[in-house]
């Protein structure tokens, strides 16, 4: 019979936000240790959903669906958090470049990063280099996720990767690049640190920047 | 050959004297105003003041002077705006906005903005089907779209190149999307059926009436309608092909099947990204033509295209990949990559040359006419 950890995990998988909350409420009923609750079933059911999304047997719809099964239940166990002594994963900041408005690719990766423990900061779209800047500056943030849906709003990753050598914070984060047009070669033209080719990978690629097992 | 009769065999997949290109005859088939300007001053035509032909995508409404100069062999035709819409401009510091006919606000960035882009959605906290029926829907029918359509439409063949006539709105998921927000359109789509079945058939009666009214207005004078619905991204479609199936398919099939009982038109289907996996269910429901044929997308080989898909449906773009090589090649590797395409896709007709998707403002001119001189040079 399957605990009801990997009950929680399974109705991340299915997107059944009403029954996740359910076994959440059970769980911490239970007592169970609030970082098997968040590890073994939140981000364990995400993880698959990661999985599945990438091998085209998850869809937009069902990530979206799981995703907010799993933010509707780590609402609940979110007060804990800090007294369970859960460390973050890091904290990476995502925004859609200057001049580009679309946000869909950018929300996902949000969503799976979250979904794999990472704090975000979700900057929006039409995010100035000015804006990244300062969120490294102020933020601490490790990682800097940054999103294009068009070639010609493409350069502003350059200009902001730029913007972030000229402050001089380049060395204290990771640039990792993504959107439609966006390729391996494009990364490396203009000194990205890592791409990733959907928002499934993109929590492969924040992992492995951070230097964290994948 | 006319003109039409190049484009009219290469649909027919007959092989036709040259291979038929088209430039701005739709709102997926066009070009950036920005790239607009600079291709008439590289061809040597005089300076014209820029007119919009899709405000959202900013694209131009190109001359009859630059049509003949490129030997275009299809004319665009447009309907009309509803009575109590038009088009009206307000700004802040940072955008400027407007809101379409269908109540969708969009904004553009003033500095370097290129496009405008949604940013709101009027049925965002609707959460029931009544609620989708009650929004103010203007009217597909009104008279008003259609003022001065069959004059136009008869200049148009009167140019001896083929007819396409564009439809009302964007495609079924897309407004779906739009009106009702992303990421709540796809969460309906997997959690509350009811609410996305309302969405998708409130567009899907918006087009059947449009199509009835249009094409009894000037279906003896068009050769070809367009529609549109973007379903894929990419590196998939943006839903399973189980629910594609299930909800968009069945609506697809009526639309055509519909448009067909209007007129004898081919009917020319727009969907960016990687499709692959669906164009047999295109074919069912009665798509003639593919555009844009997003040749980077995951599977949208041209060669596997042709060779799997070639008998059954026509290929309206792929000519050149538009994400790297066409904005960012040199003249030399747009003439290669023309001529790679050229060599999947013209071979037996069934195949009418655009780029894919509109010519976007970062496209020098030099590359718009190596890939114009390798089109027109080509003999197979």
């Amino acid at each position: 019979m399957p605990s009801l950890l990997e009950n929680l995990a399974q109705y991340v998988i299915e997107g059944n936000a009403p029954k996740a909350k359910e076994t959440t409420d059970a769980l911490l009923e239970q007592h169970v240790p609030v970082a098997d609750i968040v590890n073994k079933g939140l981000i364990a059911g995400m993880e698959v959903v990661g999985r599945k999304f990438k091998s085209n047997e998850f869809y937009i719809p069902e990530v979206l669906i799981a995703a907010r099964a799993m933010k509707q239940s780590m609402e609940k166990v979110k007060p804990l958090i800090a007294d369970a002594g859960i460390e973050s994963k890091g904290c990476v900041a995502v925004g859609t470049v200057q001049g580009d408005l679309h946000d869909i690719g950018k929300n996902l990766v949000t969503m799976m990063l979250e979904g794999a423990g990472f704090e975000v900061i979700d900057m929006g779209t039409d995010v100035g280099p000015a804006a990244f800047v300062a969120v490294v500056k102020e933020k601490g943030v490790q990682a800097l996720g940054l999103s294009a849906l068009l070639t010609t709003t493409m350069p502003a990753m350059k200009e902001t990767i730029n913007a972030l050598q000229e402050a001089g914070v380049r060395d204290r984060v990771k640039v990792m690049v993504g959107g439609a047009p966006l390729t391996q070669a494009y990364a490396d033209e203009i000194g990205a640190d890592g791409y990733a080719p959907d928002a499934a990978s993109a929590v492969d690629k924040a992992k492995e920047l951070l230097g964290l097992a994948a | 050959m006319t003109p039409r009769q190049r484009v009219l065999a290469a649909l027919g997949h007959r092989e036709p004297d040259r291979v038929p290109f088209d430039l701005g005859s739709t709102k997926v088939t066009g070009i950036h105003r920005i790239a607009y300007a600079r291709l008439r001053l590289a061809l040597g035509l005089p300076e014209r003041p820029p007119e919009i032909f899709d405000p959202t995508q900013q694209t131009a409404v190109v001359h009859p002077d630059l049509l003949e100069a490129l030997r275009v062999d299809t004319r665009g035709l447009a309907s009309g705006n509803p009575a109590a819409w038009e088009l009206r401009f307000a700004e802040d510091d940072r955008y400027s906005y407007y809101t379409d006919p269908w109540g969708l606000p969009r904004r553009m960035p003033k500095e370097e903005g290129r496009y405008y882009d949604l940013c709101g959605h009027p049925l965002s906290g609707a959460t029931s089907p009544e609620d989708v029926r009650r929004y103010p829907w203007p009217d597909p029918a009104d008279p008003a779209r259609f003022a001065g359509l069959r004059e136009r439409a008869q200049a148009a063949r009167d140019t001896g190149c083929a007819v396409i006539l564009g439809g009302i709105c964007a495609g079924l998921t897309e407004m779906s999307l739009w009106l009702r927000g992303f990421e709540n359109f796809f969460t309906d789509l997997a959690s509350d059926r009811p609410l996305a079945e309302a969405m998708l058939d409130l567009i899907l009666e918006t087009k059947v009436r449009y199509w009835e009214r249009a094409l009894a207005e000037v279906g003896d004078l068009v050769d070809i309608i367009q529609e549109a619905d973007d379903l894929a991204m990419q590196q998939s479609l943006l839903m399973s092909p189980k629910v594609y199936r299930e909800l968009i398919k069945p609506r697809q099939a009526v639309l055509f099947a519909h448009i067909k009982k209007q007129a004898p038109v081919f009917t020319f289907f727009h969907s960016c990204g990687s499709v692959v996996g669906i164009i047999p269910d295109l074919i069912e429901v009665g798509v003639d033509i593919l555009n844009p044929v997003q040749v980077s997308a995951a599977g949208m080989d041209t060669h596997a295209l042709k060779r799997d898909f070639g008998r059954d449906i026509v290929f309206w773009g792929g000519g050149v990949d538009t994400q790297r090589v066409l904005p960012r090649g040199t003249p030399r590797e747009v003439r290669d990559e023309v001529r790679r395409r050229l060599d999947d896709l013209a071979p037996g007709g069934g195949f009418v040359f655009n780029s894919v998707h509109n010519i976007q403002a970062d496209v020098p001119p030099e590359n718009i006419l190596a890939m114009w001189q390798t089109v027109q040079a080509y003999r197979g």
